[in-house]
């Protein structure tokens, strides 16, 4: 600004100069000073073009042209604040939208881990038929020690461990780690330290004794950030331990996400794991030597992995299944776990924000359109005194820019919250999701790219059409060819625009009739007024007669609360993602693969069938009587009988688990249930085996309670958890959740895609609203002539009215045959998301185009109001 | 696709370089000493002067700095950079190649007599 004024100022004296020495040396020679300055300035010429060219000569031309833009664009937005407002809301709601979701979309899928050399990480694995998994603990040792393509390599399971500190007990989410692990990603502490590999061997050994880690999240949640939790002492899984340090919440694990609370070295869980040569519960994670090549660094582990199965007994088929080879992925994006669940709908979903976001570009460009054809006459005269059709257009693209910035700058501010509520919705399907929202480069890339995108698409076909046209005949006046042009231009855009607004609502319809689809499926249970709770008694009481009784005692006092029919406790419950399994033997049946044998497993307590709500088909339930000295019994479900048994009937057949430590354990089959959902409403039913909990095959350790009341199950929570502490001090309870919450946390996904699609339809039908109603009264205002002359020569009102409908539905129904095969193509595309309807039914896209067509209804409303109550002579009259 | 004004403001660009390579001056003072140099045979339209020095400064050709005048009064002189000496020399050259083609051209064309 001061530079510029200088610059002025500075010519301004230069030039002034001249003419003044010019002016001295014409006196001279003998003209009076008046006289003189005269003659000079004559002869000089226009100072001020002059001064123009000097400026253009420096590049300032384009500044002061871009800022006269600027302030004319200010101008005319402010004198017309209601399309502006329309303009600028209908722009951000569509960037905000495909910004949010960009961001999820690249926190998801596209970001790295927060680690140091993230490309440099591996995952290491065996592989067979059956899939990947984690190498087993020995297996990870002996590459760890012995391995040279590698700079470490490290270990880690994730599991909710046991924690007391002196608020009490508590489930966390943690992670077991190999002392290595922090050291191997490369992760910085924000208080104390982060765990060594010296922490790793018995813990007790160590020469800090037996140390974990915290999340920054969990410390101030549960310690209220408190500055001194460096070397507090707490219990974790029965063992004392001191926390260490104090990690960011982002670097605790590897799937990015998933909230970690709590650290602690593998030394501290089950021994026994650690000692299995067969046993997959690792994950192991290995920074790559930056010396090796990757392909090398395969090749070590697989001969290592060679040697290791060469002394490991293991039966072929398992073999076959998990023990063929080893594998390495690469681990720069962490865990796949998130991503996997995700991803389809992101995509559909970005696919359909695009959508929207070029619904609002179109209607925003109609409405420029109508804008820059009032304005014929302005630009005429410009062309007329010299503008060049290049700094019209220029003009127009700078109006288009601003809208578009603005309406990003809005975009911005929608985008946040949208971001918020998705979080929360990816967070319902189970744990609370921690993504990493901060702006990065991509986001800014993507939001630069689309404001450039959305300012060319709104502004360059509007400027390109008017400016087209000669100035003279719009200076005449004469309407005909530009207006005629530019109304058929705009005419397809809105039809473009209904089109669009199809696609969404069909969309919409999709994703809603999925929803209540899987809500009305039949789970095989009854979910409503359910309750359920994990409860974990101390470890020395797993597998004891002391447990068994306080498992009754429970049951007993639950039960006596007035709201509760039922009670039962089982291993575990469906729609929690925890799963069980077992290898059957089955007489008279011969498995034509290994996974035949394969079967879910699940004890529980002889009330559970009632208290699930799940019907018997034959034989009989689970008493009192089947307890640890009675022959053994179990129950089938309907799949796993026929499977098995065929037409037969299952009842008095005998089974063998073979799997099991113990010596195989016969059963005999007692019952069959109907077949319920496991994992969730969508899944197909698997084979499912039920034992009595006091004839399980194993030690039966933490459990969960099920409660059925009368009416809503919520309420209970309280009384039923109370009454278990009453029973035994000591027992852990978390979890606490009912049935239809955990139901509907299965279907999280589901219902984003259904609410996000909603939403997009109907700011569609709004937007193809307001744009078929721009249109429409753009046309009548331009036949106003014509409608005069027809009221004069005697149409009715009916008539005139049933004219402008008319052009309103007509263009309805274009667009929505249009948007037709488009939906279609959707609907083919988001199959594998869809569920209980195939692809696009008459009834949905039926509905859809009955909203836009009664949208059109709307639209031509108000213009064919104003249209009958014009004076015939007054219209004929207006020009 | 240069236009006659486009020639004639090379040529003038070329006129003010060879002015300045004496010493430095002011705009005016340009204008003087071009029409002395041609002995007043050559009259430089004053207003286009003005927007050929700023274009010879923004490709740094010359360099302006504030002064007095003779008459004890501000104003903004002119020096040529190395640049411009370089450029001066350049035109210079290609002047006289132009010139002598011309002239061969036009020598060329007398029919003998």
């Amino acid at each position: 600004m001061k530079w510029r004024r200088r610059f002025e100022e500075d010519m301004d004296a230069e030039l002034r100069f001249h003419i003044d020495a010019y002016a001295a040396e014409l006196m001279r020679s003998g003209l009076s000073p008046e006289e003189a300055q005269r003659r000079a300035r004559l002869e000089f010429g226009s100072v001020e073009a002059r001064k123009d060219e000097c400026r253009e000569a420096w590049g300032l031309r384009f500044i002061d042209e871009l800022c006269a833009d600027l302030r004319l664009t200010a101008r005319l937005l402010r004198r017309s604040p209601g399309f502006a407002l329309i303009a600028i809301l209908s722009l951000g709601l569509g960037t905000g939208a495909n910004t949010a979701i960009f961001g999820v979309l690249d926190s998801v899928m596209l970001r790295s881990l927060p680690v140091r050399d993230p490309n440099q990480l591996v995952f290491l694995h065996v592989a067979g038929t059956a899939g990947r998994d984690g190498p087993p603990y020995p297996l990870f040792q002996l590459i760890r020690d012995q391995a040279k393509s590698f700079e470490s390599v490290a270990a880690f399971s994730p599991s909710a461990i046991e924690l007391r500190t002196s608020q009490g007990r508590e489930s966390v989410r943690g992670l077991w780690v190999s002392g290595n692990f922090h050291e191997t990603l490369g992760v910085r502490p924000i208080l104390g330290r982060t765990l060594h590999a010296s922490d790793d061997p018995a813990a007790g050994q160590a020469p800090d004794g037996a140390v974990v880690v915290i999340s920054d999240a969990f410390w101030r949640q549960r310690f209220g950030g408190d500055p001194a939790i460096v070397g507090r002492s707490v219990e974790v899984s029965g063992r004392g331990a001191t926390i260490i340090g104090v990690i960011p919440m982002r670097m605790m694990s590897l799937e990015p996400g998933s909230a970690v609370d709590l650290a602690a070295p593998m030394a501290l869980s089950d021994p026994a794991k650690m000692q299995d040569r067969t046993s997959l519960w690792l994950g192991v994670v290995a920074r790559l030597n930056p010396r090796i090549r990757p392909e090398q660094a395969l090749a070590e582990t697989r001969s290592l992995f060679a040697g290791y199965m060469a002394e490991t007994r293991v039966s072929d088929p398992i073999r076959q299944l998990l023990f063929q080879r080893a594998e390495m992925t690469p681990a720069g994006q962490g865990l796949r776990g998130l991503r996997r669940q995700f991803e389809k709908p992101l995509v559909v979903l970005t696919v359909l924000a695009g959508l929207l976001l070029l619904a609002a570009c179109v209607n925003v460009s109609s409405l420029l359109l109508a804008r820059a054809t009032s304005r014929q006459t302005e630009f005429a005269v410009r062309l007329a005194i010299g503008a060049s059709r290049a700094r019209l257009v220029r003009q127009s693209l700078t109006e288009a820019f601003v809208l578009a910035a603005l309406g990003m700058g809005l975009g911005c501010l929608v985008a946040r919250t949208g971001q918020d509520a998705l979080t929360m919705f990816l967070a319902q399907s189970g744990d609370p999701i921690v993504l990493d929202l901060s702006l990065n480069w991509r986001t800014f890339l993507y939001s630069g790219v689309l404001t450039a995108l959305v300012t060319l698409a709104m502004g360059l076909l509007p400027a390109l059409r008017v400016h087209g046209q000669s100035p003279d005949a719009a200076l005449r006046g004469a309407r005909g060819t530009a207006g005629r042009v530019s109304i058929r231009l705009g005419r397809g855009l809105v039809t473009l625009q209904v089109a669009l607004s199809m696609v969404l609502l069909c969309g919409a319809g999709l994703f809603v009739a999925t929803l209540r689809a899987l809500s009305a499926a039949d789970l095989g249970f009854t979910q409503e007024g359910l309750m359920t709770m994990e409860v974990t008694p101390e470890r020395d009481w797993f597998g004891t007669e002391r447990w068994l009784q306080a498992q009754a005692e429970i049951l007993d006092r639950v039960g006596r609360i007035p709201q509760v029919r039922a009670a039962a406790w089982a291993t575990m419950v469906p729609m929690t993602g925890r799963d069980r399994g077992a290898v059957l033997d089955v007489p008279g049946y011969r498995p034509t693969s290994e996974t035949d044998k394969h079967i879910h497993l699940q004890a529980v307590s002889p009330e559970y069938f009632e208290t699930a709500g799940v019907p018997l088909l034959w034989g009989r339930r689970f008493s009192a009587r089947d307890n640890g000295s009675a022959p053994k019994a179990a129950i089938l479900n309907d799949t796993a009988a026929r499977f098995y048994f065929g037409r037969q009937s299952a009842i008095g057949r005998k089974i063998r688990f073979t799997n099991y430590a113990a010596a195989d354990l016969e059963y005999e089959v007692v019952g069959i249930v109907k077949d319920s959902k496991h994992n969730n409403p969508r899944e197909a039913a698997v084979r499912f085996v039920y034992l009595p909990i006091t004839q399980s095959v194993d030690r039966v350790n933490r459990l969960t309670l099920l409660v059925r009341c009368d009416g809503d199950a919520a309420p209970l929570a309280g009384p039923v958890s109370e009454q278990v502490r009453e029973a035994r001090g000591g027992l852990l309870v978390a979890k606490v959740a009912t049935m239809e919450t955990l139901v509907s946390r299965t279907v999280a996904k589901e219902r984003l895609m259904a609410s996000l699609a909603t939403a997009f339809g109907i700011a569609a039908l709004v937007l193809a609203c307001i744009g078929l109603y721009g249109i429409v009264a753009y046309s009548v205002s331009r036949r106003t002539r014509e409608i005069g002359i027809r009221v004069a020569l005697g149409a009715s009102t009916g008539r005139v009215v049933g004219m402008i409908m008319n052009e309103a539905i007509v263009l309805c129904a274009i667009g929505v045959a249009a948007g037709l095969p488009a939906a279609y193509l959707l609907a083919r595309l988001s199959r594998s998301l869809l569920y209980g309807v195939e692809g696009l039914s008459p009834l949905a896209a039926g509905v859809a185009a009955g909203l836009l067509l009664a949208c059109g209804v709307l639209a031509a409303w108000a213009p064919s109001r104003r249209a009958i109550s014009l004076e015939p002579l007054s219209a004929l009259r207006r020009e | 696709m240069a236009k006659a004004g486009d020639l004639l403001q090379g040529t003038l660009e070329m006129l003010i370089l060879k002015a300045l390579s004496l010493n430095p001056l002011h705009g005016y003072g340009i204008l003087i000493r071009i029409q002395q140099l041609s002995g007043e045979r050559l009259q430089i339209q004053q207003g286009s002067l003005y927007p050929a020095l700023y274009r010879m400064e923004a490709r740094g050709l010359i360099v302006p700095e504030w002064g007095e005048s003779e008459n004890n009064r501000k104003a903004k002189f002119y020096r040529l950079t190395p640049a411009g000496k370089k450029q001066l020399k350049q035109e210079t050259a290609a002047w006289s190649e132009f010139s002598a083609a011309i002239a061969g051209i036009l020598d060329a064309s007398e029919a003998p007599s």
